[in-house]
């Protein structure tokens, strides 16, 4: 039994998909990645609310471990990544903005339409929640897709692992406080990793623009 | 009197031994000699237990099943010998026992040439692989075990590595296979979707729930798969490079009795798992096999590579299998039991039959290739006069697969034409026209293989000698002889105790569940095999006395008429000029009037190729060579337009691979959403 409210859940939910979609219309990486911040703070809180209902000591540690890896860690590497290359901008993309749009209406549509309805069933009071974390999903799935830049593709990613956490969270089929622990040091690694491998990127091609990464592909 | 566990036993003691062969073989890979006494010896080990196994499974019913329990639970080692996995085993286990003897001599050749270490443990893998293929009863064990048997008869294709042919032939060969095991692959797959289960037994018995699409497209995949290592035409272009490429015993195997595993799984996927066969099943089946057999024998009849000749016979032998197997079907969907008795005990007949002459006629050719270094017979002539032992033998399994009373070819022949008979005249016309067609085709296939192995022994063995390595040839080894001996001698018991070998065969047929109740259209005493509508009765002991008599007494009068004539040596008439060895027939030119009545069918080619005297001014040609030869159709018109296809299929497929991680990350979204979408759905 999820201890928030629906109410305050559904309202969650809507700040966290927000963030995302503000991600595909910034301009800036700064943007970005204070917008992944603010999703790592909810999501960090949430469990810490939820450690202090079930009092548990685990639970509390494990939530203090994503306020620490999501909400300090990671933002300090790409803040860091982004003075150290001058990577301020990135207004590369695919699609224009109105384009951007459409897609974005369309995969909310999709997750809000029958298909996903049955999963109401895992958690019948928060069903309006849960396809609002569905979309979140696919839109940060969509945000790796569609920008060029990549910094804002591993905000994506890292965005969509935070849709993942909120889906769990609001269905209530959250993992073990054991296994949330290693899942977040398995995220730390990959913002290190991933972090090491940007600024190789940038020292070997002079950008992080993956378009222009031509001679990875085999000719 | 004999109990399934005496059978079992001798059947685990196979398999054992041939393991123990293998693995010897290979500790002893640094010592040529002991490495092919060890291979082979517990080869023959081996096939004599599998023998002694299957002849009890075969005259005292001990059939037997058993499984190895697996720590996966979808990977037990199921094992279930019936009469028909039975007879199949016999097969292969005389076979092996004969080629094995050969091999003892044979594979001295290759000594300090080749490694023979792997020769021996690949032999020995192939025929447990082949036994276990013919008595696996679940689905994943028995791909495991086809995989096997497929792998360890590639290595042996490519044995002779040091020649390219040999692994062009190999990889032709691999791609084949596996392109077989594909659609058996998707058969099954189906088969287990329909039913749950992987278990053979199970799957029988849950068949009627299995909708009749689903029975006919396993039937066509099943067809594809199985005809393919069968060699039905046009799956057969890996058959005529491969088996010639291997090692003559080996040869033998592959084309005396590998090839008939394919056979095996038709009939028990056809007649023992999926019953209530429709009626197109058997007409397509008799189609395939009209087809087969007759372009068989004639692409046969325009190779002047011997063991090409031979392999490409094998097409045209599975061929007429399918003849008496596809009209076994047609008979079995008209409820004409008895007759698809006939027919199925004709197909199991001549499956035995052409294991035994086919292996004998490999380890003939084996033999002179051996002493010439060649495979082409334009380099032969003559043989007989220095191997006239091997001559003999090969002329006996020439005669036995030209179906010549009394050898065992005649008498499997004779079965499928009464089958074929009995549909043209008790069915309506739309299955008649079939069954004409496969008659008409059988006694074309029936004079054009006599044709063609007139050629080969006359070209080989007979006339001068075309090439100097003739007169270095030798007779064949003393174990080369033995297994010859032993294979043309079975050629000729087989054809005089046909009666009693038919009786035998009708009890595998009666053992399959839809004929169980059933009496066979025919009776068959050691005697006499004949027909109960007294449409047609042969003695087979009977046409060998009166042969036998016949020749004696012409010998005799011959003798009376001569024995006061002096014999007189002389200088042959040669109208005034020398004699020498381009005077001859030589075997293109023997074909060269068949293949201009079905240029047609065999395309001819004529390649000239002219060397003048003079370059610039080209008025006197120096050299001029004609190279005849056949289009392969079969790639000009079907594998080659497919590989186009595939190549342009490909190239499309390869804009997906853009090097771009955005469009990678694309491609998981969308299959994500289609996923959903399907689960959804």
């Amino acid at each position: 039994m999820n201890p928030l409210s629906p109410q305050f859940l559904f309202f969650l939910e809507t700040v966290l998909l927000a963030s995302v979609i503000f991600m595909h219309l910034t301009r800036k990486n700064f943007t970005v990645v204070f917008l992944y911040t603010v999703q790592s703070l909810i999501i960090s809180g949430s469990l810490f609310y939820s450690s202090l209902m079930e009092a548990s000591f685990l639970l509390m540690a494990a939530a203090i471990m994503t306020f620490l890896v999501k909400v300090i860690v990671a933002p300090f590497f790409f803040y860091r990544l982004i003075q150290k290359h001058r990577l301020q901008f990135s207004v590369s993309t695919y699609l224009n903005g109105p384009m951007t749009f459409i897609v974005l209406a369309l995969l909310i549509a999709f997750s809000h339409s029958r298909f996903f309805k049955p999963l109401a069933i895992i958690s019948p009071a928060n069903g309006d929640a849960l396809l609002l974390s569905m979309s979140m999903i696919f839109i940060s799935i969509f945000l790796t897709v569609n920008r060029k830049g990549a910094l804002s593709q591993m905000v994506g990613i890292l965005s969509m692992e935070n849709a993942i956490v909120s889906f769990a969270y609001v269905s209530g089929l959250e993992t073990t406080a054991g296994a949330q622990v290693g899942i977040l040091f398995i995220i730390f690694i990959w913002i290190i990793i991933a972090s090491v491998f940007a600024s190789m990127i940038y020292h070997y091609f002079g950008s992080l623009d993956v378009s222009e990464m031509k001679h990875l592909k085999e000719e | 009197m004999f109990s399934a566990f005496t059978s079992s036993i001798f059947f685990l003691a196979a398999l054992t031994l041939w393991m123990i062969g293998a693995i010897g073989s290979l500790a002893f890979m640094k010592n040529d000699q002991r490495a092919n006494l060890w291979g082979n010896f517990f080869a023959i080990f081996g096939a004599v237990a599998g023998l002694i196994s299957s002849f009890l499974v075969l005259v005292f019913g001990s059939a037997f099943s058993f499984n190895i329990p697996s720590s996966l639970h979808l990977l037990s080692l199921s094992f279930n010998v019936d009469k028909l996995s039975g007879f199949f085993i016999f097969a292969i286990s005389l076979i092996s026992l004969f080629t094995s003897i050969y091999a003892l001599g044979y594979v001295k050749h290759y000594y300090k040439k080749y490694n023979i270490g792997t020769l021996g443990f690949f032999y020995n893998i192939f025929l447990a692989g082949m036994v276990i293929v013919s008595s696996a009863s679940s689905i994943l064990f028995f791909l495991i075990v086809w995989e096997i048997m497929s792998l360890a008869s590639y290595f042996l294709v490519i044995f002779e590595h040091k020649e390219r042919s040999n692994i062009q032939a190999g990889s032709l060969y691999f791609i084949m296979t596996h392109i077989g095991t594909a659609f058996i692959t998707l058969a099954f797959l189906l088969l287990y979707h329909a039913t749950g289960t992987l278990d053979f037994e199970i799957i029988k018995s849950n068949i009627g729930a299995v909708k009749p699409l689903t029975k006919n497209i396993v039937f066509i995949l099943a067809l594809i798969g199985f005809g393919t290592k069968a060699g039905i035409i046009p799956f057969h272009i890996w058959l005529p490079s491969a088996h010639p490429a291997a090692p003559s015993h080996v040869s033998a195997l592959m084309s005396g009795v590998m090839i008939k595993t394919g056979i095996y799984m038709l009939i028990r996927i056809f007649m023992d798992i999926m019953a209530d066969a429709p009626l197109w099943w058997g007409v397509v089946i008799l189609l395939i096999g009209a087809i087969s057999s007759l372009l068989g024998v004639l692409y046969a009849l325009t190779e002047h590579d011997i063991k090409k000749v031979l392999a490409y016979s094998s097409i045209e032998n599975i061929g007429i299998i399918l003849l008496g197997l596809g009209s076994s079907l047609i008979f079995w969907s008209m409820n004409m039991k008895p007759f698809a008795i006939l027919g199925l005990t004709a197909a199991l007949f001549h499956t035995l039959n052409h294991a035994v002459f086919k292996s004998l006629l490999f380890m003939g050719a084996g033999a002179v290739i051996s002493e010439m270094h060649t495979r082409n017979m334009e380099e032969y002539g003559g043989l007989i006069k220095y191997m006239p032992q091997t001559a003999f033998f090969f002329l006996l399994g020439s005669m036995s697969i030209s179906a010549l009373p009394p050898f065992n070819g005649f008498f499997s022949e004779w079965l499928i034409f009464q089958s074929l008979f009995k549909g043209i005249s008790g069915s309506d016309i739309s299955v008649c026209w079939a069954f004409m067609l496969a008659a008409g085709s059988l006694a074309f296939t029936g004079g054009l293989a006599a044709m063609c192995f007139v050629n080969v022994f006359g070209a080989t063995f007979l006339a001068r000698p075309r090439s100097p390595e003739v007169y270095h040839a030798k007779e064949s080894n003393v174990t080369l002889r033995i297994g010859m001996f032993a294979l043309a001698a079975l050629t000729l018991v087989i054809g005089i105790t046909a009666g009693t070998v038919t009786n035998i065969l009708s009890g595998v047929a009666n053992d399959l569940a839809i004929f169980r109740s059933s009496p066979p259209a025919y009776y068959s005493t050691p005697l006499t095999v004949g027909l109960k509508n007294n449409f047609a009765s042969i003695s087979m002991p009977f046409i060998f006395i009166s042969l036998v008599l016949v020749s004696a007494i012409i010998f005799f009068i011959v003798f009376l008429f001569t024995r006061k004539r002096k014999i007189k040596f002389g200088t042959t008439w040669d109208c005034g000029t020398t004699l020498s060895p381009r005077m001859e027939i030589t075997a293109t030119g023997f074909a060269n009037s068949i293949i201009a009545i079905f240029r047609g069918v065999l395309k001819p080619t004529k390649q000239v190729s002219i060397k003048y005297r003079d370059e610039n001014m080209r008025y006197f040609p120096k050299t001029e060579t004609v190279k005849l030869g056949t289009k392969d159709i079969y790639r000009g018109y079907f594998y080659r337009p497919l590989h186009i296809f595939t190549i342009k299929v490909s190239e499309y497929v390869k804009r997906i691979q853009s090097g771009n991680i955005n469009m990678y990350i694309l491609y998981i979204l969308l299959t994500l959403i289609a996923i959903l979408l399907i689960v959804a759905v």
